[in-house]
C-alpha cells in the first residue's frame, strides 16, 4: 500500500476540501482524528487529519489542518458535509478541546458527566496517570409529547455484555427514538501506547477488541511497515491472509448463532454456539490462545502454520461448513424466523452512505465497501474473492451477508492453505528499522474495515496512534435502523450488527 | 348435611391442589429438562426447580420505598389464586371430582393475573408497565378463545359445571369437535402460560418479555411465589387440557406427562413470533373453536 497523500489546509478550509475529497472517492470519510504536535518542531501545534479512500487509486488521501499556538481551538463542523463526521468530530473535541463550531449535537462523546469539565486527555502535557473525576453536563436526548414515555436500558444488563445504555422515547411499542450512550469503559489505550514502541505496544493492540485482535494487528503492523518502508516475507502475508479470514469464519458463525437469539429461536443458538466452540479451539490450536494473539508481529508473523495444523484446520472447517449448511436450512425452513427477520431494522442505502458505514452492515444495504478488495492487501489479489452483496439492509440482508462471506471465506482459506503449501521460502520475519514517520494500516475485520494511524517519533516510539474500528463506523446507524420498528424487536435488530463496545472503549 | 357437603368438596379439593402443588415445578422441570436435550445440551436436573424456589425462599425480600401494598399482595394473591385454580380442576383424584363453575374458574385465574398486572405498574419501572401493557393485550385475546373452548364443552354435556364437562370416551372418542377443540386448547395453553412461541420464558431480553417483565422487580419469598403461581397454573392446565380436551382413555399422569413433552418440543421448534402477531395466532385458535361448535 502506498503512504498516505497528506495535504495541508487551513482549519477553516476544513468542509470545502473534505467535500472535494470525499466526493471524488466512493467511500465518504474513512476516520478524523487529532493529534498534539506541539512539541514538534516542524509543527508547534494541534492537528486534525480527515482520513478518504480513494477508491479508484487505491490510495488514503488526507486532508490536515493545523491549530498553531495561539490560534483558537475551533473550526467549522464537517457534519452538515459529511453526516460520518459527527463522532469523530465530538472525540477530538473531548480528547484534545478543538471545538467544531456549529457541530448539531455538541454534547460530550467518550468523556460522560463524571469526568471534568476542560479535560482533554490525549494532550501531551496531561500525565498518563491523570486521575479525572469531576462533574459535567451531559444530557441524553428524549422525544416528549403527551403519551410518550421512556424506556432506559443498561448500561447494566441482564445478559454477558458490556456495557451501553439506550434510552428510547416511545409511543407504545413502537420506537420514535433511540439515544445510544457508549463509551462507558474508556481505556486509554491510545494513551497508553505513546511513548512505547511498536513490539511494546503489540499485546495491548492485540487487545482492543475480543473478536478482532487479527484485524486489529495487522492495520497496526502494516502502519508500522509502512513507516519502515519494509516489505514483509511472502509467507508471513500469506499466513496473515489466512488468520484474517479465519476470524472472519470464526465471527460470522458466533453472530449466526446470536442473532436467533433475539427471538428465542433455541435450536439455531446452540448449533451456532456449538460450531463457534469448534472454531475457537481450532483458533486455540493454531496461536496457543483462542483469540489468535500473539501470531501477527510488526515485520512478519511469530509462528508458522505447520502441515498438521493445516490439515486440522481444513478438517474442522469441513465440520464447520456442513453445520453452518444445516442452520441456513433451519432459517429458511422456519416461516416464523423469516417473518420475524424480513423487513426489521433497515438501513437504506443513502443511509448507509451518509454514515460512511462499513462492512457487513453497509453491504447488507446494497453499499458495497470491502477494504479487501479496495486495497488488496496481503495476498487477497491472488484469491477467488467474490464481495457480497443484498439490497434489503434489513436483518435478514445481514444474516444472508454472513451466511454468503462465510462460504466465500472458506473457499479463501482453501486456496490459502494449498499456497501455503506451495510456498518454498520458509522465512517468517524480517526485522523493522526504527524511523520516524508516520503511516496507516486497513485491513477487513469481520464487521467491517479496521483502519489504524500510527506516528513513530525519532527513537521509533509511538507518538499517536489512532484506531478506527468497523465498530465505531456502524453505531450511529443503529438508532436509525430501529426507527419504524417495535421495542420488543429490539435486542434481533441489535445483535443483527453485532457491534463491539471495546472496539470503541479503547 | 351442610357441613358434610362442604368438607366433602373441601378435603378432595385440598389434596388435589397440594398435589398439585407438589408436583408443579417437576413438570417445569421435565419441560426445561426437553428442551436441553432436543437441544443437544445437558440441561439442569429436572429437580432444579425445587432448587430454586428453596433459594429464593432463604433470600431477604427487597422493596423499593416507592412501591405500596399492593406490590407485596400481588404475589400472594397469585400464588393463592392458582392454588384455587388447582382445587376446581376436574379429573384428577377420582375423575370427575371438582366444585365451582368453569367460569369461575377462568375468572380466579384472571383476578391473580389483575393484580400481577397492577403490581407490574407499582415499582414504576419501565419494564414492568411494558409487561402489564403486554399482560393484558393478550389476556384481552385469550378470553374469548377460553369462553368459546368452554362453550364446546358446556353445549355438549349441556352444564357450565367443571366435573359435569369433564371428556367422557363413550360417547365422545376422535370426533371433529374433540380434535379442533384439543388443538385450540394447546394453543390457548400456550400463550396463557407465557410459553413460546407467544412469550419465551427463558429469555434475559428484557425488552422482549411479557410475563417475566412483570416479576423483574421481585425478590425473595414474593419471586417464589410468583414462580410457583405460574408453575401451578401451567399444571392446572395440563390437568384441565387432559380432563376436558385430549380424547384419549389414558390415565392422567401420562396426559400430563405428554403435554409436558409436546410443550418442550414446540418450545424448541418454535420462536417467538412478533408481538402484533400474537392476535393472528390466537384467531387461529378461536376459528377452530367456533368450527368445534357448530360441528357439535
Amino acid at each position: 500500500m502506498e503512504p498516505m497523500k497528506i495535504e495541508l489546509v487551513k482549519p477553516s478550509e476544513l468542509p470545502e476540501a473534505a467535500k472535494r475529497l470525499s466526493a471524488e472517492g466512493t467511500h465518504p470519510l474513512t476516520a478524523m482524528f487529532g493529534r498534539d504536535e506541539r512539541r514538534d518542531e516542524n509543527v508547534k501545534g494541534l492537528s486534525i487529519y480527515c482520513v478518504f479512500e480513494n477508491t479508484g487509486t487505491h490510495e488514503m488521501e488526507a486532508l490536515k489542518a493545523v491549530f498553531k499556538e495561539g490560534v483558537p481551538y475551533r473550526f467549522p463542523t464537517l457534519t452538515y458535509v459529511l453526516p460520518a463526521a459527527a463522532w469523530y468530530e465530538r472525540e477530538i473535541q473531548d480528547m484534545f478541546g478543538i471545538v467544531p463550531e456549529g457541530h448539531p449535537d455538541p454534547r460530550p462523546l467518550v468523556l460522560h458527566e463524571s469526568f471534568p469539565e476542560g479535560f482533554h486527555p490525549l494532550l501531551k502535557d496531561v500525565a498518563k496517570n491523570t486521575e479525572a473525576r469531576g462533574e459535567r453536563r451531559y444530557d441524553i436526548h428524549v422525544a416528549h409529547g403527551e403519551g410518550l414515555f421512556e424506556v432506559p436500558v443498561g448500561p447494566i444488563h441482564a445478559g454477558i455484555i458490556e456495557p451501553g445504555h439506550f434510552r428510547f422515547s416511545q409511543a407504545g411499542e413502537a420506537m420514535l427514538q433511540l439515544d445510544a450512550k457508549l463509551f462507558y469503559t474508556h481505556r486509554g489505550l491510545e494513551k497508553i501506547m505513546e511513548g512505547k514502541t511498536p513490539f511494546e505496544a503489540l499485546p495491548i493492540v492485540e487487545r482492543i477488541c475480543g473478536a478482532c485482535s487479527i484485524a486489529n494487528t495487522w492495520s497496526f503492523c502494516q502502519a508500522v511497515e509502512q513507516i519502515a518502508k519494509t516489505k514483509i516475507p511472502r509467507r508471513a502475508e500469506i499466513i496473515r491472509t489466512l488468520l484474517s479470514e479465519l476470524e472472519r469464519v470464526t465471527n460470522h458463525v458466533g453472530d449466526l448463532g446470536n442473532i436467533p437469539g433475539g427471538v428465542g429461536f433455541n435450536p439455531a443458538i446452540s448449533l451456532g454456539g456449538r460450531t463457534k466452540e469448534m472454531l475457537m479451539r481450532l483458533q486455540e490450536a493454531v496461536a496457543g490462545n483462542r483469540f489468535l494473539r500473539g501470531i501477527i508481529v510488526p515485520g512478519g508473523v511469530s509462528m508458522d502454520i505447520t502441515p498438521e495444523l493445516r490439515a486440522k484446520i481444513r478438517e474442522v472447517l469441513a465440520a464447520a461448513k456442513k453445520n453452518i449448511e444445516d442452520l441456513s436450512e433451519m432459517f429458511a425452513d422456519q416461516s416464523n424466523f423469516r417473518n420475524r427477520v424480513r423487513t426489521t431494522g433497515i438501513v437504506r442505502k443513502s443511509t448507509a452512505a451518509d454514515l460512511a458505514m462499513v462492512g457487513v452492515g453497509a453491504r447488507a444495504s446494497g453499499f458495497l465497501h470491502d477494504s479487501r478488495r479496495d486495497f488488496s492487501y496481503g495476498v487477497y489479489p491472488e484469491l477467488p474473492f467474490e464481495p457480497a452483496l443484498e439490497k434489503d439492509g434489513d436483518v435478514a440482508a445481514r444474516i444472508k451477508i454472513r451466511i454468503k462471506e462465510f462460504h466465500v471465506s472458506l473457499r479463501m482459506i482453501e486456496k490459502l492453505l494449498t499456497l501455503l503449501d506451495e510456498e518454498q521460502e520458509m522465512t517468517l520475519s524480517v526485522e523493522l528499522p526504527s524511523v520516524k514517520g508516520e503511516g496507516f494500516g486497513i485491513s477487513e475485520s469481520a464487521r467491517g474495515s479496521n483502519f489504524h494511524y500510527v506516528a513513530l517519533d525519532g527513537e521509533g516510539r509511538i507518538d499517536r496512534i489512532f484506531v478506527r474500528s468497523a465498530s465505531y463506523a456502524n453505531w450511529p446507524a443503529l438508532p436509525i435502523a430501529v426507527q419504524g420498528d417495535i421495542i420488543p424487536d429490539f435486542p434481533l435488530i441489535n445483535k443483527s450488527f453485532e457491534l463491539c463496545y471495546a472496539c470503541i472503549d479503547r | 348435611m351442610l357441613q358434610n357437603s362442604v368438607a366433602g368438596l373441601l378435603v378432595p379439593g385440598i389434596l388435589q391442589a397440594l398435589c398439585l402443588v407438589l408436583f408443579a415445578p417437576l413438570v417445569a422441570g421435565i419441560i426445561n429438562k426437553t428442551k436441553a436435550v432436543l437441544q443437544k445440551r445437558q440441561g439442569a436436573s429436572i429437580l432444579q426447580e425445587y432448587f430454586d424456589l428453596y433459594k429464593w425462599w432463604k433470600k431477604p425480600v427487597i422493596l423499593t420505598k416507592y412501591t405500596g401494598w399492593i406490590f407485596v399482595a400481588a404475589p400472594v394473591v397469585y400464588l393463592t389464586t392458582s392454588i384455587i385454580a388447582a382445587m376446581m380442576v376436574p379429573g384428577l383424584l377420582t375423575g370427575s371430582f371438582s366444585f365451582g363453575d368453569a367460569f369461575v374458574f377462568v375468572y380466579v385465574l384472571a383476578l391473580g393475573r389483575f393484580f400481577m398486572t397492577l403490581s407490574s405498574m407499582d415499582a414504576a419501572t419501565a419494564f414492568g408497565g411494558m409487561g402489564g401493557s403486554r399482560e393484558i393485550y393478550i389476556s384481552v385475546l385469550v378470553e374469548p378463545a377460553v369462553m368459546l373452548a368452554v362453550l364446546v364443552n358446556a353445549t355438549r354435556y349441556g352444564s357450565t359445571t367443571l366435573s359435569q364437562m369433564v371428556i367422557q370416551y363413550d360417547q365422545f372418542f376422535f370426533t371433529v369437535p374433540a380434535v379442533l377443540s384439543c388443538a385450540a386448547f394447546f394453543l390457548i395453553m400456550l400463550a396463557e402460560n407465557s410459553r413460546l412461541p407467544v412469550d419465551n420464558p427463558d429469555t434475559h431480553l428484557e425488552l422482549t418479555m411479557i410475563h417475566e417483565c412483570m416479576t423483574l422487580e421481585y425478590s425473595g419469598r414474593l419471586l417464589a411465589f410468583i414462580h410457583l403461581g405460574s408453575m401451578i397454573k401451567l399444571l392446572v392446565f395440563l390437568v384441565m387440557f387432559g380432563a376436558l380436551y385430549l380424547p384419549l382413555p389414558i390415565p392422567m399422569a401420562l396426559k400430563v406427562l405428554a403435554g409436558t413433552l409436546i410443550i418442550g418440543l414446540v418450545e424448541t421448534l418454535n420462536n417467538k413470533m412478533r408481538l402484533f402477531k400474537v392476535r393472528v395466532y390466537l384467531s387461529a385458535a378461536v376459528i377452530l373453536l367456533a368450527v368445534a361448535v357448530i360441528a357439535q
